[in-house]
């Protein structure tokens, strides 16, 4: 048989990049946990008008603040019991992972795509740029998080797309920074050199030479970069500052139910677990993604 | 040396002026006629208009009135509060020690708890310690502060009834003149039997909550920092001299570990006053992230300017400190 004597003449093949990726990722176990726990959060988001039993905005005024099925008085019709108008606590819930997931994703995108070209603009154009950039970034990074974001609500007023436009200013200098340096330790590499002598202009050079080879921390920090939009999110939300009623996004159904704090617990206990949730599967997520893309940064 | 320090404190002076701007110009963007904005009436008349445009400048070019505002800044002047016209630097002053009270409190407990939970992580790494541990911290630094501190009040305040959920002290029981503007240190001047012990009672719950984050990011980092010098030689020196344990992890690891922590521990200060704008809220803790917060829902524009100009004028401070600090440690960082 010829045919077996060629075959195993060949030398192993080399594991494909994502099965490789998969390998190293799936060592994680916490990690692995977390993935599988964000799927199931944003299938829940995707198919929430199939899954969620009621409407997250109607109100049952024949069952206000109906425990939830596990304390005396609750019933199956409102599994997480409702809040204070009435209304289906685990609809809510599950519609708000759709708000949720929503602002940590279009954060993470806009701040992503901004944040590279800009922080390729720094390493590429030349100083100036670089110290005009750098310097503007410097600044929105002094300025604390919520209060920042606090201030852009105050301009644009409150609402969801506001949220995500202050979160997104917020987030933005990290992947400025991320990139800057990452294409400044690349800029005077060999390959860079030759490319440039081989005549690539300085945007082809900064998008499909160096950019590639800067991929793999700015994908653990966009991972990382979802679950902390979501938690600012929430914040600004509960504030009053974000999503405004009947949108039913975390921070806000929490804030709603402040007061029941004494007379109903769930109320206020339920939405705040879903954020804990969330946010901590995706970070295990983005664990697990650091050490099977960036060796370097592996957490022992 | 002094090329260094000086090269970095003239640095931060475009970020001030860039600073001075971003709040000149976010004043201006405020939905609303900028005199309603500011005066805070509403329906004045034509001749009232014009004359408190005229006041406060507002009929001279923008140039004039950023260089005006410039001006004003360095000289102290940060307007003048609408709900309370009181100026909006004293008010600033009269409540930062309530939050710096807070803030050090809640770093204390993060320090103190994890640095040495993150260094036995680290030593017994691959236990279940250590397991559990990092679980918590990735818990620690997901959570989203203001729930917890509601959990807390819920259990550890209403239904157990151990601490006390809103205020800095029992003014019913403690009621004393404000001297340094520390709840700690004035109950303690006031002399009163149990005021130290109440005011500290009150700051349990805040501090848990506002330490909770960096207790997390400390413990991780104290961890990851201790296992790399756990594998360097000296490390190993120490240990085959036969000197205990303790002196080998505690002196000889630690020592070197530190270095990285303490920057994290300096950085957490913006983190810090974020988190102290959710903490104050649900505790009523009168402090400037509570004021920032009432500002906004008064419509108190020149309260907020003023606030985020002097928050991130700290920030802008702290972390100047910490790299100056940080040059003088490593000569490498002075030079690069």
């Amino acid at each position: 048989m010829p045919e077996l004597a060629i075959e195993q003449a060949l030398p192993p093949a080399l594991p494909s990049p994502l099965r490789a990726f998969w390998s190293a990722f799936a060592e994680n176990r916490g990690a692995v946990i977390g993935l599988a726990v964000v799927v199931f959060i944003m299938l829940l988001a995707i198919f929430a008008e199939l899954v969620a039993p009621h409407s997250p905005v109607e109100q049952f005024r024949d069952a206000v603040k109906a425990p939830p099925v596990w304390e005396a008085g609750g019933s199956w019709r409102f599994v997480l019991g409702t809040d204070s108008l009435g209304r289906d606590l685990l609809s809510r819930l599950i519609f708000g992972a759709r708000v949720s997931l929503f602002i940590g994703l279009s954060v993470m995108v806009v701040s992503f795509v901004v944040g590279t070209l800009l922080g390729l603009a720094c390493a590429a154009f030349g100083q100036l740029a670089d110290v005009a950039i750098t310097r503007v970034m410097d600044l929105i990074m002094a300025v604390p998080s919520l209060v920042l974001a606090i201030l852009v609500v105050a301009i644009l007023g409150p609402s969801l797309t506001n949220t995500i436009v202050a979160v997104t200013i917020v987030y933005t200098p990290r992947y400025v920074r991320l990139v800057r340096a990452s294409a400044l330790g690349e800029l005077n590499k060999d390959y860079v050199t030759a490319a440039r002598t081989a005549g690539v202009g300085t945007l082809r050079l900064a998008l499909t030479t160096i950019l590639p080879n800067c991929l793999a921390p700015l994908i653990v920090q966009a991972a990382l970069g979802v679950s902390d939009a979501i938690l600012e999110a929430a914040g600004l939300g509960f504030l009053g500052l974000g999503a405004q009623p009947p949108t039913p996004e975390w921070g806000a159904t929490l804030a709603d139910s402040r007061e029941f704090i004494r007379s109903d617990p769930w109320i206020v206990t339920l939405p705040g677990l879903a954020i804990l949730i969330t946010v901590v599967a995706i970070n295990l997520t983005g664990d697990g993604l650091r050490d099977a893309l960036d060796p370097k940064m592996r957490r022992s | 040396m002094l090329k260094f320090l000086l090269k970095r404190a003239l640095l931060t002076i475009p970020t001030f002026l860039a600073l001075m701007f971003v709040t000149f110009v976010a004043i201006r963007l405020v939905p609303g006629d900028p005199v309603e904005v500011r005066v805070g009436e509403h329906g004045i008349s034509p001749e009232r208009l014009a004359q408190f445009r005229h006041d406060l400048g507002l009929d001279q070019p923008v140039w004039l009135q950023f260089w005006h505002y410039v001006v004003q800044l360095l000289h102290g002047d940060l307007g003048t509060s609408v709900a309370t016209s009181q100026p909006v630097l004293a008010e600033f002053l009269t409540l930062f020690p309530a939050t710096l009270e807070l803030g050090f409190f809640a770093m204390l407990l993060a320090t103190l708890v994890g640095l040495p939970a993150g260094a036995i992580a680290a030593v017994k790494r691959g236990t279940w310690f250590d397991q559990v541990l990092m679980g918590l911290s990735v818990t620690g630094y997901s959570m989203p502060i203001f729930w917890w501190g509601l959990l807390l009040i819920m259990f550890v305040g209403e239904r157990w009834g151990w601490t006390p959920v809103s205020g800095r002290i029992d003014l019913i029981n403690h009621y004393f003149e404000p001297r340094t503007g520390f709840m700690v240190i004035d109950a303690w001047l006031s002399g009163q039997a149990g005021a130290v012990k109440d005011a500290l009672r009150h700051l349990i719950l805040p501090a848990i909550v506002l330490g909770t984050v960096p207790l997390a990011v400390i413990a991780r980092m104290t961890r990851s920092a201790m296992l790399e010098v756990l594998g360097e030689d000296y490390v190993r020196t120490a240990r085959a001299k036969g000197l205990p344990a303790w002196r080998v992890f505690g002196v000889h690891a630690m020592r070197n570990a530190l270095i990285p922590v303490v920057t994290v521990i300096g950085l957490q200060v913006g983190a810090l006053l974020a988190g102290a704008v959710l903490t104050e809220t649900i505790f009523s803790w009168p402090g400037i992230g509570k004021w920032l917060i009432e500002s906004i829902n008064r419509r108190d524009y020149p309260a907020l300017q003023g606030g985020v100009m002097l928050i991130s004028a700290m920030v802008i401070v702290v972390n100047l400190l910490i790299d100056l600090l940080y040059g003088l440690v490593n000569p490498r960082i002075r030079h690069a």
